[in-house]
Order: C-alpha cells, then sequence, then structure tokens
C-alpha cells in the first residue's frame, strides 16, 4: 500500500467517523478560515447592501415605536436560542432548526438579515460555529437568500394556499434554499479537477443532503406547529407585528 | 456554549485589552489566509492551542473539543474537495473507481488541497477561538462600539447576549418540565413539545422585552443604552507575542 492510499484511507475514515457520531446536524456553516480571502471578500460585498438597508429599516423601526429595540434584541435571542433546541429528524438523529422561516414570518426580511447575522455572530463567537471570515458567506445564505425565499413564499402564497402549507413550505424552502446556496459557495471556492464547478456542486450537494434536507422537513413541520400554537396563544403579538395581516382567520 | 463563556469570563487573560487579543487573533487568521500554506496553517495551529493552554490557562481538553464542534462540517466539506467525479480519469491518479459511466477519483492536486484546506482551516478556528476563549462577548461588543459599529447594532447586540442566557434559562426549565412529563418518549411528542416551547418561547420574549421597555422608561429612558466602559490592562507580551507569530508564520511561509 503506498503511504497516499494509507492517507487517504485515514482521512475519508476520520471524516466518516465524525459524521456518524455526531448524532445532531446543525446548521451548515462555513466555518473559519474554509474560504479563500477572495471568495471570502466577495460574499461580504453581496451581503453588505442588505446589512445597510436592514440597519435603515431597524433605525426607521425605531424612530416609530421605540420599544422596537428591545424587541429586536430578544428576537434575535429567540432565534439563536431556537437553534440550542433539538428535535427529533426524519432519519432518526436530530437536528437544530434554524429559525430562519419562523423569524421571517414573524419579522419581515429585511430585518431578518441584520437578526440573522447577529444571529450568525453570536454562533462563531459563542459557540464556534461558523467564522469571522466567512460571515459574508454564510449571512448571505441564510440572513439573506433564506428569508428572501422565505418572504416570497409566505407572502406568495398567502389567500392562495392553506396557511399551514405557506407557513411549511416558507421554513423547509427557507433551509433548503441556504443549503443550495452554501453548496454553491462551496463549489465555487473548490471546484471539481474534471467536472468544474458543476461537479464540484453536485459533490458538496450530494454530501451535505444527508444532514440538510432532513433538517428541512423537520424544520417545516415544526414551524407549523409552532405557528398554530402562537395562532392559539399569542393571536394579540402576532396581531401587533402584523403577521396576520390579510391572513384569514 | 456555556462552556466557552465561563472560560472567557474566567481565564488569565481576562483584563487585557480586547483590541490587542483581537488584533492577535486577527493576524493569525490573515496571515494564515494571505501566506496559505499548509505549514503556515499547521504552525498558526499549535502557536494558538499553545497561547490557550499556556497563557490563557485554558485546559488542553477544553480547547480541543471547542476546535472540534465543525468536525462535522469539516469532514464532509474535506471528502468533497479530496474526490472527483467525471466521466474520465484525470492523468495521474492517487485511487480511481468506476461506478457506470463515472469515475470517482483522487489526485495528488485534490490530496495537496485538502491539506492545505484543512491546515488552514485549523489554524483560523484555533485563533477565533483563542479569541472566544479568553475574551467575554461584553467585551467584544464594547470593542466593536470603540471602532464604530452603528450604536442601534451595538444596542440590539447587547441586549441580545443579555437575553440570550435569560431565554436559555427559561428553555431550559421548560424541556425539564417536559421531559419529566414524557414530553420526548416519542419522535411525535418530542417535535410537539419543541413546537409548545418554541411558542412559549417566543410569548417569554416578547413580554419580557415589554417589561424591560417599562423598566427603562420610569428610570428615563431617552433612546440610548449607556454603560459604563469597562477598564483593561494592556500588555506588552501581546506585541511581543504578535511579532514572534508574524515572524516565525511569514518564515514558514517563505521557506520550502
Amino acid at each position: 500500500m503506498k503511504p497516499a492510499h494509507r492517507w487517504m484511507l485515514v482521512v475519508i475514515g476520520a471524516a466518516l467517523l465524525i459524521l456518524f457520531e455526531s448524532r445532531t446536524a446543525y446548521a451548515m456553516h462555513i466555518m473559519e478560515g474554509f474560504l479563500p480571502p477572495l471568495w471570502a471578500g466577495f460574499w461580504f460585498l453581496l451581503v453588505l447592501p442588505f446589512w445597510v438597508l436592514g440597519i435603515r429599516r431597524i433605525n426607521r423601526l425605531i424612530a416609530e415605536k421605540p420599544e422596537t429595540r428591545l424587541l429586536l434584541g430578544f428576537a434575535a435571542a429567540f432565534a439563536f436560542v431556537l437553534s440550542a433546541l433539538k428535535i427529533p429528524s426524519v432519519t432518526g438523529s436530530s437536528s437544530h432548526p434554524t429559525g430562519t422561516g419562523l423569524g421571517t414570518i414573524l419579522f419581515g426580511p429585511l430585518v431578518m438579515s441584520v437578526l440573522g447575522s447577529i444571529v450568525l455572530l453570536f454562533q462563531a463567537l459563542l459557540i464556534a460555529h461558523g467564522g469571522l471570515t466567512t460571515l459574508g458567506a454564510n449571512a448571505f445564505s441564510m440572513a439573506v437568500v433564506g428569508p428572501s425565499v422565505a418572504w416570497f413564499i409566505w407572502k406568495g402564497l398567502q389567500d392562495r394556499a392553506p396557511i399551514w402549507l405557506a407557513v411549511f413550505l416558507a421554513a423547509a424552502m427557507a433551509d433548503l434554499s441556504t443549503y443550495v446556496i452554501t453548496s454553491t459557495q462551496l463549489a465555487l471556492a473548490y471546484p471539481d479537477a474534471v467536472g468544474g464547478f458543476a461537479a464540484s456542486f453536485a459533490k458538496f450537494g450530494a454530501i451535505f443532503a444527508v444532514t440538510q434536507i432532513p433538517l428541512a422537513i423537520s424544520e417545516g413541520i415544526l414551524t407549523v406547529l409552532i405557528f398554530n400554537a402562537l395562532q392559539a396563544n399569542a393571536l394579540a403579538e402576532l396581531q401587533s407585528l402584523g403577521v396576520l395581516k390579510g391572513v384569514r382567520a | 456554549m456555556r462552556v466557552i463563556d465561563r472560560y472567557a469570563f474566567g481565564n488569565a487573560l481576562r483584563q487585557i485589552d480586547p483590541a490587542q487579543k483581537g488584533a492577535l487573533a486577527l493576524l493569525a487568521i490573515i496571515l494564515c489566509l494571505a501566506l496559505d500554506r499548509p505549514a503556515v496553517g499547521a504552525l498558526a495551529l499549535i502557536w494558538m492551542l499553545a497561547l490557550t493552554t499556556w497563557w490563557a490557562r485554558i485546559p488542553l481538553r477544553v480547547s480541543g473539543r471547542v476546535l472540534l464542534t465543525e468536525g462535522l462540517f469539516l469532514g464532509l466539506s474535506i471528502i468533497g474537495i479530496a474526490l472527483s467525479i467525471g466521466g474520465k480519469t484525470p492523468e495521474t491518479t492517487v485511487v480511481a473507481w468506476q461506478i457506470g459511466a463515472l469515475w470517482i477519483s483522487m489526485t495528488p492536486e485534490s490530496l495537496a488541497l485538502v491539506t492545505l484546506v484543512l491546515t488552514r482551516s485549523l489554524g483560523c478556528a484555533a485563533a477565533l477561538n483563542f479569541l472566544i476563549l479568553t475574551t467575554p462577548l461584553v467585551d467584544l461588543i464594547d470593542l466593536m462600539r470603540r471602532i464604530r459599529l452603528p450604536e442601534g447594532l451595538i444596542d440590539i447586540m447587547a441586549l441580545t447576549y443579555r437575553a440570550i442566557f435569560v431565554l436559555l434559562d427559561c428553555l431550559e426549565r421548560m424541556t425539564t418540565a417536559q421531559d419529566a412529563r414524557l414530553g420526548y418518549a416519542t419522535a411525535r411528542a418530542a417535535m410537539r413539545s419543541a413546537a409548545l416551547l418554541a411558542s412559549q418561547l417566543f410569548l417569554t420574549a416578547y413580554r419580557r422585552s415589554q417589561r424591560a421597555q417599562i423598566a427603562l422608561e420610569s428610570r428615563g429612558f431617552d433612546g440610548t443604552l449607556r454603560v459604563l466602559p469597562l477598564t483593561y490592562q494592556r500588555s506588552p507580551r501581546v506585541w511581543q507575542a504578535s511579532i514572534a507569530l508574524t515572524a516565525s508564520l511569514l518564515l514558514a511561509g517563505i521557506v520550502r
């Protein structure tokens, strides 16, 4: 056996061991130092306009209603703590929800671009998930694209589909689009030597499907149940956030 | 997560200016990314683990475990980089398997890339972990205020940090109560319990934010949250460590 063979076996073995040993799957954050500097900078540039728009929107909300400041602080904390929740996953192991879909339905996509980025930053600084140089890439997939997709589904399906279906699709598609964008980011940074970007995208997509597709389905189901519980217990709060505007009871 | 927070408040470098610690960590990350050599990443990993262990006096067991929290992501994406899929195999391969019309192969170049990415990520992650294990988030938020991030954003982050622990306590109490009543006995029950818990948590968050607003207003809240600035020590040893780190990483990056 050539030394390179042996090395390869060790690497693959270790990777598989980690994959099957960790019973709980987190959302897919690109870790610190994983992206080359050019790509890390590129995603920061792409996400910057959304941060500017989001902060301007938050400043306007605070100027109108000063209590929004505290509400947003607690909202970001709620989204962060939600990712500490363990939910059963369809594959039998468990996973952690991202809260992207629910947060978007409650607070809207522009506010979520800032709140989601704060959550990502805190995840990097408090639980060592994700990173600082990869914050731009992670924020683009999870705080910009995910919420936008959720918002379009939620608004587009209102009055056209049952409310549970709109909630399920918004939450599940937010996770799925985040997963697709992250796979794209990885494939762009590390294209396949033979098949280029497309082959690389297929590779990363297939590998992360193991954890991310069950997560999307579980989170969709969970978000529907949360939304039902919120309608039963927190109708006044939902109305004051403007969530149920245009929703038939 | 409480582990990181606990060590952040109780390590030997707690009193040192976060700007200095942040600069040291950032320097290591930038050098790792800019020099882009396996030796640099490996050296940064050793440097940062050593600083965390002997200087900040955080057990190696703890920093090692924190480093491996991203193991799943790293393990999975490394496989993606190592293997190539295509209709044909490249000229030189280490191994190649054929599945139907597709070839799954591994080249010496892809293995070199794996080594590079693995060492670089671990080196950068160790630098970031050095920062978060030695500096509490309150200090980092204070640092962000000093580098003039938008004031509204800083306020929200400071509130978020406080609210996270309030809500986490709440979450843990509710989980225990549900668990004691067999709320997580089956997958179906677990899903229902998790949903109930999340909705109650949302209510708690909403109502607490309103109560905090009332409490602040009754004390003359005018829209800005003012806190006393923290005082830190500036240590010349941080600069010495930074210079030694830069010199050794540059050397590892240049010498073949």
